[in-house]
C-alpha cells in the first residue's frame, strides 16, 4: 500500500470541499427539475471524479447509484478526446447505465485557462430517474423480456459538443419518450447541475494548484481505503454462505435464486455470487454495477456514521460475478427490475451472510421490495399524456436495538412518496388510503416494521404496471424472530352487474384500468428479531 | 453578571426590554429614557420566567413593554412535554404522521430509527369526508361520525385537537365545520386551514399537530409571565414574543400560534446581527453566531430571508422561520482522529461540563484549547468573569493529537483549520448554493467564539470583510428589542400567472386582498392598528416544478411583473430562467408589519481593566502581536493583533486591519498592498 502522505487536517478539509460541490450539484438539479419524481422524490445522485475516473465524492440519495456512477465515467472514455463544453449522455445498462429510466450525464472538467489538446482534470456526473423514457408502457418499467422493450437505449454519446447542443441527438431522444416537455425540463436541470459542478471543480483545482490537487485527490482515495480496511480488520474472519430468491421473473412462477459466498480475510472482503440464477428473458436481471452497489451499501452501513464516500472505500472489496447471470446480466435481456427489485434481494442475501457473523449487530430482513407502480394515459382534464412513477416502503427488519421502522423505504432506495395533494394536482388520480398495514411485521423479541396499504383510484382510463416482490417469499426473521407478512396487490373494481369486486393481481403485471378502479398495494412487513415472548 | 451602560442622545421614554432566555444565560437589553443597559443572569430552566422576573427586580428596571425570545416551544417539542393531543383527519390518512414521506432519516444506519409522532395511534381518528384537487366536495363530511369521534376524544380526557383534512387549503368548508363543532364542545382546536393553508398533507398535518401540542403549554407560560410582570410593575406590561421569522407578536397570539415561535431565540440573533450591520451601512450581511457547541449562519441580502422547510426531530414545521443553517462546530467541539487517520473536529462537544481542557476540568482537546495554545485566547482573560484559562492544560490536551503534525502549535492550527472548513461548508450552502456571491457580503460575527474565527472564515469563502458588533454577547436580546411586530397570513392557491383582461391575476389578487385583511385584523388584535404596512409575496414555480421560490410582489400584481420577478429570482438562485415555461402561484402571502423601536441602540462597552500589551502569538508562525482591550481601539489596528472584551475575543490576523466605526462596531478588512 503506497499511501500519499498528507497532513491529516488537509484530508478532512478537501473532503469537505469536494463533497460540497457534489451537494451543490444535487441542490441545483433538484430545485430546477420539472418532474415530481426528481423534485418530490429526490430520485437522483451527483458525483465528482478525478482524472482517472475515480469517485471523489457523491451526493447520494440513492444507494443503488453508489457503485454504478464510476462505470458511467469509464463508459464515456470511448468519446475521448474531450473539448471544453462537451457533455455526454447515456442510459445503456450494458455501457455505464443501470436501467433505462436512469439517465446519466457525464462531462469533463478542464482547468481554467486550458489550452487546445489539454486533458481533463476530472469529471462530474449526474444521474436522475426520468419518469418516462419510452418503451412498451408509460413510466418505462414494463414487464418486459428484452431491453429494447423498456425504452429508448442511449449509448454514450455527446449531447453537447464544445458547449453547443447537438440538437439532432436531443430531438431523437425526445421523439422516443411520452412526455417530451417534462423530459426536456429535467434534462436541462441535469445540464445546469453539470455546468455548475464543472465550474466549481475548476475553481477548486485553481485554488490548490495542479500538483497539490493531484496529490490531495490521491490522498483522499487512500484515506477512504484505510477506513474500509480498518473496519474489516475488526470483523471476524472466515467464509459464510447465504442464499435468498426473487419470487419470480414476471413470466413464470419459478423463483430466481441468488447465492453468495462471503469471505473475510484480514482487511479484505470477497463476494462470490457463483451459483446464482442465469439471466432470464425478463426484467429482473441486474447488471454488475448494481450488484456491486448492493454490496458496497452493506459495507457502508458497517462503517462509522460520517464516513466520506469515494472509490477508495471500495478498493479492498473484490467480486466473483458469474457471466450472464441475474447478478451480472448482459445484452439483450431486460433490466428495469434488476435495479429496483433484484438489487434489494442482493442486499438481503449479503445481509443474511453478515447476520451469521454479526448476529448481535444485524437486523432481520426488511420488506425487500420497492413496490414499483407506474401508470400513464391521457389526462381527461387536459387531453395531455401523463406518466407517473411511485415506489412504496414497507416494514424494516427488527434488530438488536429494537423493532423495525413501519412504512419506510429500506436499503437500496430512500425516495420520498408523492404527497396525495401534489399527486392529485398533477395527475388524474386520487389517493383513497395511505395507512400502516396492521400486524404485517414479523413477530419477535423486537418485531419487524409494518408495511403500508396504499390505495390509488384512477379518474380516467390508464395503463398500470406493477413490479413488486415478496409476494410469495417472506422477508426472513433473525435470531428466532418470525418472517414478515408477504405483500399483496389487489384491483378493486366494479363488476358489470354493479357489485364491487376485488381481483388479486400477480406481483409483476401490466393491465388496463377504467375510471373508478382502485389499485390497492399492501406492502410486506419486515422480519422479526429474536424469539417472540410466549403468549 | 455583567452590566454596562452607555449614554445615548435620544431622550424619548421608551422603557422597552429585550430578553433572550438561553440554555445557560438570560440576556437583558433595556432601553430607558434613551439609554441602553445590558445585563446577564443565569437561566432558570425549570421556570424560565423566574430569571426574567428576578433580574428585573434586582436591576430595578420597570419596562412597559417586554419582547421575549422564548425557548419554551422548542424545548417542549424536544422533550415531548406538550399537551396530550388528538388528531382528526380524512378517512384513509390517520397514519400520515408516522408514514411521513416514507424515507428513513439516515441512509446508511444499520438500524434506522425515527421519532415517535406527537399524536399516538390511539388518539388519531378518521372521519368520512373528501374534497378533490379542484375543491369540489367528493364526499360530504359525516357529522354524525364526527360527533362520535369527539365523544371518544372527550372520554380520553384529551383537550387539544388538531384537525387536518385533505385539500382543506383549497376548500376549507369541512375543516371549518369540524373545528366549529369541536370548539363548541370546549376543545382547544388547531385547524390546518388556519395554521398553514398550504399543500402537502404530511407537512401541513405535522405543523398543525405541533401547534395543537404546543399551544396550551405556551399559553400557560405566557399568561403566567404576563401576570407576574404586570403585578410586579403594578401596571399592564405589554409582552411580545419573537417569532421564528424575526418579527414579534403579542403574547396572546403567540399562545394560539405557538408553532410560529419554534426558532424564537436564534431568530433574535439573526435579527440583531442584521440590524447592527444595516445600521453600520452593510445591509448585505451573512450572520455568524458561534457558541460552545454549534454555529448558526444566515444570509441576509438586504433583508431577513425566510424559509418554510424547518424540520425538528423528523417533524416538518412549515411556518416561516429565519433562514438559518446550523453546524456542530463550537468552542467546545472535540478534535479526534477517525479510523482512516483524518483529523475531525466535532460534532461531539465538551459542552459546559466538563468543558474545554483549558477551563480546568476537561481533558479532551477542543477548539478553545487550540486557540489557547496558539496564544489567541489569553491566560489573563476572565471567562465570563469567573475562570482563568489554564494554558498548560490546553497544551497537554492538544499534545495528545500532535504526533502527525510535528508540533503542538501545528496541531492546534490544524484543529482551527478543520473547524473552519466545517463552518465554511455551511457558509457555502447558504450563499453559493443559492446563487449569492460571498464577495458581495459582510460577515457579522458574534457569540463567544464567532469573532475568533471571523477573518479565517471570510478568507475561506471569499468574503471581503467582517463586522464585530460592539456587544456580541447580547445581540439576540437587542434583536428582540428592536423587532417589528409582524403577522403573516398565507394561502395555498395553485393558479397560473396568466394575464386576464385587466392584466391582473384575478385569483391571486383576490387572495392577496383577503390575506391583507386577515393580517391587518390579526395585528389589530395584537393592539396595532395604526402605522401598519402590508407586504405581499407569493411562492411561485414553473409549471411542473414542485419546489417554490418566495418572491416579493413589491412591484404589483400584474401578471407581467409577477412573472418577471419570478424569472429574476429563479436566475438569481439557480443560474437560469425558462422564459417560455408558464409560471404558477402555489401560495400567496401577506405580512402586516408595524415598526418596532427605531433608532440607535449602540451598546458600548465599559472601559475594561487590561492594558495595551504585546505577546508572541502563533499565526502559522510565531509573531510578536499587539494585545489590547476593545475600548482602547480608537484608530485602525494592523494585524497581527488580539482585541479582548468581556464576552469575546477578536483576532486580527496578519494582513488584516481592524477599524472602529462610530457605532462602536469593529470593521475587519484586508490590508491593501500598495
Amino acid at each position: 500500500m503506497t499511501n500519499v502522505s498528507i497532513d491529516p487536517a488537509r484530508l478532512a478539509i478537501f473532503d469537505s470541499l469536494v463533497s460540497s460541490i457534489a451537494e451543490e450539484m444535487g441542490a441545483a438539479l433538484r430545485h430546477t427539475a420539472l418532474s415530481p419524481n426528481i423534485k418530490e422524490r429526490a430520485d437522483f445522485s451527483c458525483a465528482v471524479f478525478d482524472r482517472e475516473g475515480q469517485l471523489l465524492a457523491q451526493a447520494a440519495h440513492i444507494p443503488v447509484h453508489l457503485g454504478a456512477m464510476p462505470e458511467s465515467v469509464r463508459a464515456v472514455e470511448r468519446l475521448a478526446p474531450w473539448r471544453p463544453g462537451d457533455l455526454a449522455i447515456l442510459n445503456d445498462p450494458f455501457l455505464g447505465g443501470t436501467h433505462l429510466p436512469d439517465v446519466t450525464m457525464v462531462s469533463p472538467v478542464f482547468a481554467h485557462g486550458a489550452m487546445e489538446g489539454d486533458e481533463p482534470i476530472g469529471y462530474v456526473a449526474s444521474r436522475a430517474h426520468q419518469a418516462d423514457i419510452g418503451g412498451m408502457a408509460p413510466g418505462s418499467m414494463p414487464v418486459a423480456r428484452e431491453l429494447i422493450q423498456e425504452g429508448i437505449v442511449i449509448p454514450p454519446i455527446r449531447l453537447y459538443r464544445g458547449g453547443v447542443l447537438v440538437e439532432e441527438a436531443m430531438d431523437l431522444i425526445l421523439r422516443n419518450v411520452r412526455t417530451p416537455d417534462e423530459r426536456r425540463g429535467d434534462f436541462n436541470a441535469q445540464i445546469a447541475a453539470q455546468r455548475l459542478g464543472e465550474r466549481r471543480i475548476a475553481d477548486l483545482h485553481r485554488d490548490y494548484g495542479d500538483d497539490s490537487y493531484l496529490r490531495t485527490t490521491k490522498a483522499l482515495l487512500d484515506y477512504g481505503e484505510r477506513l474500509t480496511r480498518a473496519a474489516l480488520m475488526e470483523l471476524p474472519h472466515g467464509t459464510w454462505e447465504f442464499s435468498d430468491s426473487l419470487d419470480d421473473d414476471g413470466h413464470s412462477s419459478e423463483p430466481v435464486p441468488i447465492r453468495l459466498k462471503l469471505t473475510l480475510s484480514d482487511d479484505r472482503a470477497h463476494f462470490d455470487f457463483s451459483g446464482s440464477a442465469e439471466q432470464r428473458a425478463a426484467s429482473i436481471n441486474a447488471v454488475a454495477p448494481v450488484t456491486r452497489s448492493a454490496c458496497y451499501y452493506v459495507i457502508r452501513c458497517l462503517l462509522p456514521p460520517d464516513t466520506p464516500m469515494n472509490s477508495g472505500l471500495f478498493r479492498p472489496i473484490t467480486f466473483t460475478l458469474p457471466e450472464r447471470s441475474v447478478v451480472a446480466a448482459q445484452s439483450p435481456v431486460a433490466v428495469a427490475a434488476g435495479n429496483v427489485e433484484t438489487s434489494q434481494r442482493i442486499v438481503d442475501t449479503v445481509w443474511g451472510a453478515f447476520n451469521q457473523l454479526l448476529p448481535e449487530r444485524m437486523p432481520a430482513a426488511s420488506s425487500g421490495t420497492m413496490n414499483n407502480l407506474t401508470a400513464g394515459g391521457i389526462d381527461p382534464r387536459s387531453g395531455q399524456p401523463w406518466a407517473y412513477y411511485e415506489t412504496s416502503g414497507g416494514g424494516l427488519g427488527g434488530g438488536p436495538e429494537g423493532p423495525g421502522l413501519d412504512a419506510a423505504h429500506s436499503h437500496m432506495t430512500n425516495t420520498l412518496n408523492t404527497p396525495a395533494e401534489a399527486l392529485e394536482l398533477a395527475y388524474p388520480l386520487r389517493v383513497v388510503e395511505n395507512s400502516i398495514r396492521p400486524r404485517s411485521g414479523g413477530p419477535g423479541r423486537h418485531r419487524g416494521g409494518h408495511g403500508l396499504i396504499r390505495r390509488t383510484q384512477f379518474l380516467g382510463e390508464a395503463q398500470l404496471t406493477l413490479i413488486t416482490e415478496r409476494r410469495t417469499g417472506q422477508p426472513w426473521g433473525s435470531q428466532g424472530g418470525e418472517p414478515g407478512t408477504i405483500g399483496r396487490n389487489i384491483l378493486e373494481t366494479i363488476s358489470a352487474n354493479g357489485r364491487p369486486v376485488r381481483r388479486k393481481l400477480p406481483g409483476k403485471v401490466t393491465i388496463n384500468v377504467q375510471p373508478g378502479d382502485v389499485i390497492r398495494v399492501e406492502t410486506p412487513g419486515g422480519g422479526g428479531w429474536g424469539r417472540p415472548k410466549p403468549r | 453578571m455583567t452590566t454596562s451602560a452607555i449614554e445615548r442622545t435620544r431622550s424619548t421614554q421608551d422603557l422597552i426590554l429585550g430578553v433572550d432566555v438561553g440554555g445557560t444565560f438570560t440576556d437583558f437589553v433595556f432601553l430607558q429614557d434613551g439609554a441602553i443597559k445590558i445585563a446577564k443572569r443565569p437561566s432558570t430552566p425549570d421556570d424560565p420566567g423566574r430569571a426574567i422576573i428576578n433580574g428585573l427586580t434586582e436591576f430595578g428596571w420597570s419596562p412597559e413593554e417586554v419582547v421575549h425570545g422564548s425557548t419554551v416551544a422548542t424545548n417542549t417539542l424536544l422533550t415531548r412535554t406538550g399537551a396530550p393531543t388528538a388528531l382528526i383527519t380524512t378517512r384513509g390518512f390517520r397514519d400520515t404522521l408516522v408514514i411521513g414521506r416514507q424515507a428513513r432519516p439516515d441512509l446508511y444506519a444499520l438500524h434506522p430509527q425515527r421519532h415517535e409522532p406527537l399524536v399516538p395511534q390511539r388518539w388519531r381518528f378518521e372521519v368520512e369526508e373528501r374534497i378533490s384537487a379542484d375543491g369540489t366536495v367528493v364526499t360530504a363530511l359525516d357529522l354524525e361520525e364526527l360527533d362520535g369521534v369527539l365523544d371518544r376524544i372527550e372520554r380520553t380526557g384529551v383537550r387539544s385537537v388538531a384537525i387536518c383534512f385533505l385539500f382543506s387549503f383549497i376548500n376549507s368548508v369541512h375543516e371549518a365545520q369540524a373545528a366549529q363543532r369541536a370548539r363548541e364542545r370546549g376543545f382547544r382546536v388547531s385547524a390546518s386551514y388556519e395554521v398553514l393553508p398550504q399543500h402537502r398533507e404530511f407537512e401541513r398535518m405535522s405543523t398543525t399537530a405541533a401547534n395543537a401540542y404546543l399551544a396550551p403549554v405556551m399559553t400557560g407560560y405566557l399568561d403566567a409571565l404576563e401576570a407576574r410582570l404586570s403585578s410586579d410593575a403594578s401596571r399592564d406590561v405589554r409582552l411580545r414574543i419573537m417569532q421564528s421569522n424575526g418579527g414579534s407578536l403579542s403574547a396572546g397570539s403567540a399562545g394560539r400560534h405557538a408553532v410560529r415561535t419554534v426558532l424564537s431565540g436564534p431568530a433574535g440573533g439573526v435579527a440583531g446581527a442584521f440590524a447592527s450591520a444595516e445600521s453600520d451601512g452593510f445591509p448585505q450581511a451573512i450572520t455568524f453566531d458561534m457558541g460552545g457547541t454549534s454555529a448558526d449562519v444566515a444570509l441576509c441580502p438586504g433583508r431577513l430571508l425566510e424559509r418554510t422547510d424547518l424540520v425538528v426531530d423528523d417533524m416538518p414545521i412549515r411556518t416561516p422561520a429565519v433562514d438559518l443553517h446550523t453546524v456542530g462546530a463550537g468552542g467546545g467541539s472535540i478534535a479526534w482522529f477517525d479510523p482512516g487517520g483524518a483529523l475531525r473536529v466535532g460534532p461531539q462537544s465538551a459542552g459546559a461540563d466538563p468543558g474545554p481542557a483549558s477551563y480546568g476540568t476537561g481533558t479532551q482537546p477542543t477548539v478553545t484549547d487550540a486557540h489557547a495554545v496558539l496564544g489567541r485566547l489569553r491566560p489573563e482573560q476572565q471567562l465570563g468573569g469567573t475562570v482563568a484559562l489554564d494554558i498548560d492544560r490546553a497544551r497537554r490536551a492538544i499534545a495528545a493529537i500532535s504526533e502527525p503534525f510535528g508540533s503542538v502549535e501545528s496541531a492546534a492550527q490544524a484543529v482551527i483549520d478543520v473547524v473552519n472548513a466545517n463552518m465554511a461548508r455551511a457558509l457555502r450552502v447558504i450563499s453559493v448554493e443559492r446563487g449569492y456571491d460571498p464577495a458581495n457580503f459582510t460577515l457579522v460575527a458574534f457569540g463567544g467564539a464567532g469573532p475568533l474565527h471571523a477573518c479565517d472564515l471570510a478568507d475561506a469563502v471569499g468574503i471581503p470583510q467582517a463586522l464585530i458588533p460592539s456587544s456580541p454577547g447580547v445581540l439576540s436580546a437587542a434583536g428582540m428589542l428592536i423587532s417589528d411586530i409582524t403577522r403573516d397570513a398565507e394561502q395555498g392557491l395553485h393558479v397560473a400567472v396568466d394575464p386576464d383582461a385587466s392584466g391582473r391575476i384575478n385569483a391571486l389578487t383576490a387572495a392577496l386582498d383577503d390575506l391583507a385583511g386577515q393580517a391587518r385584523r390579526a395585528i389589530a388584535e395584537d393592539g396595532y392598528d395604526q402605522g401598519v404596512v402590508i407586504e405581499f409575496a407569493a411562492d411561485l414555480r414553473y409549471r411542473g416544478q414542485s419546489h417554490e421560490l418566495t418572491v416579493s410582489l413589491s412591484d404589483g400584481f400584474e401578471a407581467e411583473s409577477v412573472r418577471d420577478a419570478f424569472h429574476v429570482a429563479h436566475r438569481e438562485r439557480f443560474g437560469f430562467a425558462s422564459l417560455d415555461t408558464p409560471v404558477e402561484v402555489v401560495t400567496a402571502r401577506a405580512k402586516a408589519r408595524h415598526p418596532g423601536h427605531r433608532g440607535d441602540i449602540t451598546l458600548r462597552q465599559e472601559a475594561g481593566g487590561s492594558e495595551d500589551g504585546r505577546a508572541v502569538v502563533t499565526w502559522h508562525q510565531p509573531l510578536d502581536t499587539r494585545i489590547l482591550p476593545r475600548d482602547l481601539v480608537v484608530e485602525p489596528i494592523h494585524g497581527p493583533a488580539i482585541i479582548t472584551q468581556i464576552d469575546t475575543t477578536v483576532t486580527v490576523p496578519p494582513g488584516w486591519i481592524s477599524a472602529p466605526l462610530p457605532s462602536g462596531s469593529l470593521l475587519l478588512s484586508r490590508e491593501t498592498r500598495s
